[in-house]
């Protein structure tokens, strides 16, 4: 990246509200695997291998995978946020190997969410 | 083509086949062949079908019925059930889950709702090695406005306009910092960061680094601005890898982006950033330890003058900043002073970080306005104390900090409020502790922390330190004497002004902070060897015997039921305990809450393991003891307390006379616990082993009354009173002097004197009744006003969760029909033609925390509403009646209406020749206190003859010797308590038998295998 | 420098030597360089004994005395070998009850060391713990991060197995 100017940080901040908000035509789930230290004491660095996995094995490509800091709620972790394209986000928790190839079928792929997983929907707001 | 009458569709994804799906498929393979079945039915082994984490997963077909969680135990019934008898197995079946309408949001999740993020306002929204994402929330806006638009004097003004203090711990106010480095002339100053956060218990700044570093790089460059500093360091601790890995991952990426070395967005500013890590020492989280430690040396403070900001690193003029405190600058800047110091207190300003951990629901990090209340964190954002145990304390700002106990629930989390409270704000680690946890072993484990981690430089720290962990030990031990705590005050307050750094001066905090609140633990350690919370395991064998008020010896009565040899274990029991049939059923069995089983599954029914034993090995024989000694003893009260006084004093040879007003003895025994919990031979068998000692029982006799208290001084040498709380406390609510409404006591009194009456109907309450209070009285009233034949309603005025009886008790009630309604509170009783009619109550909601850790009850205005009843029970507490207490005898009765005692002797009055327990000294407690207190006041008693005597002190006769056999098993396999069987919803309602029924032989055994054996001892 | 060389080989591989001499180089010129120099060569020659600190005294014109007193200090730096994986065995008395003493016994006599030492290969360190308060899963032995509950004598060698 070349050397911003202050212009720049608000042309990023745009393109990336933009990539965001998974408008690209490509991108239909946002998947965020919470790995702190907390999250991959837990199992969470498995949970991101199924994950991957799984995505490979299915050639799903319209899934895009991506990773944060712990998220505060450090025992249900591993925790996991499932967001489809003009849905509310979905917290998952308590997650394992098993349970994410699950919500990957039925979530993911199939739009089904897995209720006895969920801790909540939405988002923290910020005041 | 072979024609299947079923097919057995077995799912062999990754999934279920880590969870076992192909021992599943041996065991149905195997089962169908062992059966003939293979024929018939065909086992498919499938793809996934997307169920993963219900697997092993069976589909049966043509019937397409999904049985899940399988395990190849279940196999043989699942072929019997439904492959042959054509029945669908329920418990394995697949449930459809809900809708997801109960999927609650973020913001209905209290966890969430109440917090308020600025620090962590990124927080599982960005991956922080991407510095786009960061920027793309506003990252970086902050450190731009500060270059381009703000003198570095203009910064500082709106860092002290904004009351920022430093979120390591000491809450130094930052832009003060800041201003008295810019201040310091030199051509080279530091911006250094503290990421060495070793507190045991936080993690705050961990959390921050790996979610969100570039927030504390941008807030190192405004710093830097600030005070004129073109070089930083980020100082971090070894242990936390992947907090460096982020952060040099963020510097690079900052560096490229020209946010960070040269030249920055253009502006001309340059200010460069090195990460330094920590090697392993918790000083060197203290100021000046930090910088020697940079300069390559042992992490060892400096004196102070002077101040870093005046010659810090390298002798330069330096700030050290926490990483919270730094993530807060950026949008200090971007957002301004005013908005950041729109909440909190007057002196604290903006959030702070917890990192809420211990014994409480939620582990996680809290952020939260300061002055948010100690109880909104734990209770209402930490969800509380699981596994319906107590909150005993918090534990604020780690081996520097201090405790903050229940009474302080209210209290506002401020610099100033806490440190009032004895603690210290700290870090943020927020360490919750429920009541198996001990003060003192808390205070010796800091303690032990700071010891070891003391650099060495200074005596006070190196040698004080040391003493005082030694001293702490030792009362752990049992091994304090009298005198320790003083000298442990003393060393702290030599220790806290002479240390050279906040490492020594803060050391000695949780152990003056544990005093302050937990005097009485210390002196139980020292004075009686006590740890209540059965934590301090060198002062006892087993924590369950260690609990019980009169360390019944338990694991060996256990061990002998698992041996099978019941009569030895009978005698066991009655070693200590004149009830334990009694006390098999109505005990509170505190033992069981401290069981070390409860880690490991569920807690030993120690209680039923004991009405076992009672109930089905051979009663000892009494023989009647030979009156060898000259004095007379009164008991007035033929209670459990003074039962066993009596019994104790007989069989050391006193002649003793119990004088009871009622027609039966047992005092609450008989007539307050009903006989489906007790039934009454149990109780007079117990009673009559007394009698049979020799123990003379006058009946229906009432001191006072039908003896003078002067006849009883003259009759007797020595008088003990236990007479018990009779009284029931009175709700103070108009009409309650209206016919059919009854004190707890009162009405469980008139029941058992007039039981034949009641049952036949001849006395009655009415249809409806309403029972006020919580207590085991209430329950108790409510069962036996149920059983003659009202429909009963309890009405309690706080949560179910505060409710003082027994769990089982409210469940047993709840099982026969009887409805309890909470957050209700009587206002008014209103009668026609002198009885009881109507009830008007009001609905309550919670307050403030009270001084018992329960959330006070306060009304909803306007929320009046009627009942109509026909009876009225007030069970809300009892009082001991003292109006027929002479007052001549010289014996004291308190404002609580309860004897005063502890004139020289534990159980003594004023009066040399009474002594007096049980409820008629405590208030209402349990039956195995009041034993306690019997026992206590036979040892005074005859020690008290005996000094007057000049006898020797009284020498317990040989115990007889009972091998218990020792076996440990080498495997435990988890299994929960076994489960008491019990009478009938329906049937047991309808009379007055027993309800529960008692292990048999098998089941008491099994149980029994269960105990750890914790005295085991090496 | 050939002379300290030779005394380093003795304990050490060539490569070794070279990945510490090119470290002091690395952070000869950086001021307060000594604790990052020690912190790597941790990491490359797994333990900083005397022959190690000469060498780095020298490199760095530091007195030997410096290098040892901030090799003392902080408990990241070791100056006997650790192996590569530690096992703990937890010695409360609930697992010691339970086999923790006869696990003890297996696990020195299997690595031919006593507790607190290395086995020669510099694969495992044996240590022992205080209560982790997992009791019900007694004996119970931590290799490294990992806790192995009901431990007999017999599957040691078994658990062991999974880490080299």
């Amino acid at each position: 990246m070349a050397k911003l100017t202050i212009a720049d940080l608000k042309k990023i901040k745009e393109k990336v509200h933009k990539e965001m908000s998974l408008r690209d035509g490509d991108r239909r789930v946002k998947v965020t695997v919470h790995m702190g230290t907390c999250g991959i004491a837990s199992g969470a660095k498995e949970v991101m291998d199924t994950l991957l996995q799984e995505i490979e094995t299915a050639g799903a490509n319209d899934v895009i995978v991506t990773t944060s800091g712990c998220m505060g709620l450090c025992s249900r972790e591993p925790l996991v946020t499932v967001e489809v394209l003009n849905q509310a986000p979905i917290k998952y928790e308590y997650i394992n190997p098993n349970k994410m190839r699950q919500i990957f079928k039925k979530h993911i792929l199939a739009g089904e969410i897995q209720t006895p997983f969920v801790l909540a929907k939405g988002s923290e707001v910020n005041k | 083509m072979k024609v299947f009458r079923s097919h057995l569709l077995l799912c062999g994804g990754t999934g279920c086949q880590s969870s076992g799906s192909l021992a599943v498929k041996k065991a149905l393979i195997e089962d169908l062949d062992k059966r003939n079945l293979t024929e018939e039915i065909k086992v498919v082994e499938t793809g996934c079908n997307g169920f993963c984490a219900l697997g092993p997963i069976l589909v049966v077909y043509p019937e397409g019925v999904i049985y899940v969680n399988l395990k190849p135990a279940d196999i043989p019934e699942l072929v019997e059930e439904h492959l042959i008898k054509g029945r669908i197995l329920e418990r394995l079946l697949y449930r459809e889950p809900g809708t997801d309408k109960i999927i609650p949001t973020m913001q209905e999740i209290p966890f969430f709702a109440l917090q308020e993020l600025r620090v962590l306002k990124n927080r599982g929204l960005i991956d922080p090695e991407k510095i786009d994402e960061y920027i793309a929330r506003d990252g970086y806006a902050g450190m731009a406005k500060a270059l381009t638009e703000m003198t570095p004097d203009q910064i500082v003004k709106e860092m002290l306009d904004s009351g920022l203090r430093g979120r390591g711990g000491a809450g130094f106010p930052t832009g003060l910092k800041w201003k008295f480095a810019a201040g310091s002339k030199s051509d080279i100053k530091y911006v250094l960061c503290n990421a060495d956060e070793g507190d045991p218990g936080a993690f705050m700044d961990r959390s921050v680094l790996e979610a969100d570093p570039h927030a504390v790089l941008e807030g190192m460059v405004i710093a830097a601005k600030a005070i004129g500093s073109t070089q930083g360091y980020v100082y971090c601790r070894a242990e936390y890898p992947l907090a460096i890995h982020r952060l040099n991952i963020a510097i690079a990426q900052a560096k490229e982006a020209g946010l960070l070395g040269k030249d920055i967005l253009g502006t001309g500013f340059n200010f460069d950033l090195e990460v330094y890590q920590g090697a392993g020492a918790f000083v060197c989280g203290e100021e000046t330890a930090l910088m020697t430690s940079i300069e390559g040396k042992r992490g060892m403070p400096r004196p102070r003058p002077p101040f870093p900001a005046v010659a810090g690193l390298w002798q330069k003029p330096s700030i050290l900043n926490n990483v919270e405190t730094l993530a807060n600058v950026g949008q200090i800047m971007l957002r301004g002073s005013a908005w950041y110091a729109s909440i909190g207190t007057e002196k604290s300003k903006g959030t702070k970080v917890f990192a809420l951990t211990g014994d409480v629901a939620n582990v996680g990090l809290v952020e939260v306005p300061m002055g948010t209340k100690l109880g909104t964190i734990v209770y209402d954002i930490g969800g509380g104390i699981p596994k319906g145990k107590k909150f005993k304390a918090a534990q604020l700002g780690g081996p520097s900090g201090g405790c903050i106990p229940v009474q302080h629930l209210n209290a506002s989390v401020d610099y100033e409020k806490v440190a009032e409270l004895g603690a210290i704000m700290g870090s943020g680690g927020l360490i919750v502790m429920n009541e198996d946890k001990c003060a003192v072993d808390m205070a010796r484990f800091f303690m032990d922390f700071c010891q070891d981690e003391s650099c060495g430089k200074c005596t006070p720290c190196r040698e004080g330190t040391k003493r005082m962990l030694d001293l702490l030990t030792k009362i752990t031990q049992g091994k304090g004497k009298e005198g320790d705590i003083e000298l442990l005050e003393e060393m702290a307050g030599v220790i806290k002004n002479a240390a050279l750094c906040g490492l020594g001066q803060t050391a000695p905090n949780p152990v003056l902070s544990t005093i302050r609140y937990f005097r009485k633990e210390y002196e139980e350690h020292i004075l009686e060897h006590r740890c209540r919370a059965a934590v301090c395991s060198a002062m006892f064998k087993s924590p369950c015997q260690h609990t019980c008020p009169i360390e019944m010896d338990i694991p060996s009565y256990i061990a002998l039921v698992r041996a099978e040899r019941f009569e030895d274990a009978y005698k066991i029991l009655l070693q200590t305990n004149p009830f334990p049939s009694v006390c098999g059923r109505v005990c509170d069995h505190k033992c069981q809450s401290k069981c070390r089983r409860d880690n490991m599954d569920e807690s030993i029914a120690i209680k039923f393991l004991k009405r076992f034993i009672t109930d089905n090995a051979p009663r000892p024989k009494i023989e009647a003891v030979p009156v060898t000694r000259k004095e007379k003893i009164a008991v007035v009260g033929g209670g459990p307390a003074g039962l066993t006084a009596a019994r104790d004093l007989a069989l050391r040879g006193y002649k003793v006379t119990v004088f009871e007003e009622l027609p039966k003895a047992g005092g609450m025994l008989y007539w307050g616990i009903p006989s489906y919990r007790l039934p009454r031979n149990i109780l007079d068998h117990e009673i009559d082993d007394i009698r049979k000692l020799g123990v003379e029982l006058r009946l229906n006799t009432r001191i006072g009354k039908d003896i003078t208290f002067a006849k009883l001084e003259k009759d007797f040498d020595f008088i003990y009173l236990a007479t018990g709380a009779h009284k029931s406390q009175k709700m103070g609510v108009t009409g309650e002097e209206l016919g059919n409404v009854f004190g707890g006591v009162e009405f469980l009194r008139d029941f058992n004197a007039n039981e034949d009456k009641w049952l036949k109907g001849e006395k009655t309450l009415g249809k409806k009744v309403a029972v006020i209070g919580g207590g085991n009285s209430a329950i108790d009233a409510a069962r036996v006003a149920l059983r003659v034949g009202s429909d009963v309603t309890i009405l309690y005025r706080r949560l179910r969760a505060d409710m003082p009886a027994a769990e089982e008790e409210i469940k047993a009630a709840e099982e026969e029909g009887i409805k309890i309604e909470y957050l209700i509170a009587p206002l008014k009783i209103e009668g026609k033609n002198g009885k009881v009619s109507s009830i008007s109550c009001q609905r309550m909601t919670l307050g403030d925390f009270d001084n018992s850790g329960r959330k006070k009850p306060v009304a909803v205005a306007d929320s009046e509403f009627t009942l109509k009843v026909d009876a009225i029970i007030a069970a809300i507490g009892q009082v001991p009646d003292m109006s027929f207490v002479d007052k001549k005898t010289g014996v004291e009765v308190n404002k609580w209406d309860c004897y005063n005692v502890g004139k020289g002797y534990k159980s003594r009055t004023a009066n040399p020749k009474y002594f007096a327990g049980g409820d008629a000294v405590t208030g209402p407690d349990t039956v195995i206190a009041a034993i306690g207190d019997g026992h206590q006041a036979a040892d005074d008693i005859d020690a008290a003859i005996r000094v007057a005597n000049g006898e020797p002190a009284y020498e317990k006769p040989a115990k007889e010797i009972i091998n218990v056999p020792l076996i440990i098993d080498e495997e435990s396999i988890e299994a929960p308590q076994m489960h008491m069987p019990e009478m009938n919803h329906d049937t047991r309602k309808l009379s007055f038998a027993e309800v529960e029924l008692g292990f048999n032989r098998e089941d008491a055994i099994k149980e029994a295998c269960r105990c750890l054996r914790c005295d085991a001892a090496v | 420098m050939k002379a300290e060389d030779t005394e380093l080989l003795k304990e050490f591989t060539k490569e070794q030597v070279a990945k510490l001499n090119s470290i002091i180089e690395k952070f000869k010129s950086k001021p307060g360089g000594l604790i990052p120099v020690l912190e790597e060569a941790q990491v490359a020659l797994e333990y900083i004994p005397i022959s190690v600190q000469k060498r780095i005294a020298t490199g760095l014109n530091l007195p030997l005395s410096r290098v040892y007193g901030v090799v003392t200090f902080y408990s990241f730096f070791t100056m006997t070998p650790r192996g590569k994986h530690t096992v703990r065995v937890c010695l409360g008395t609930a697992c010691y009850v339970r086999g923790g003493k006869a696990l003890t016994d297996t696990l020195e006599k299997q690595f031919g060391i006593k507790q607190g030492e290395t086995t020669p290969d510099r694969m495992f360190t044996l240590e022992s713990v205080r209560c982790l308060g997992a009791c019900g899963l007694g004996p119970v032995i931590v290799v490294d991060e990992d806790v192995h509950g009901r431990i007999k004598p017999g599957k040691v060698k078994e658990v062991l197995s999974q880490y080299n």
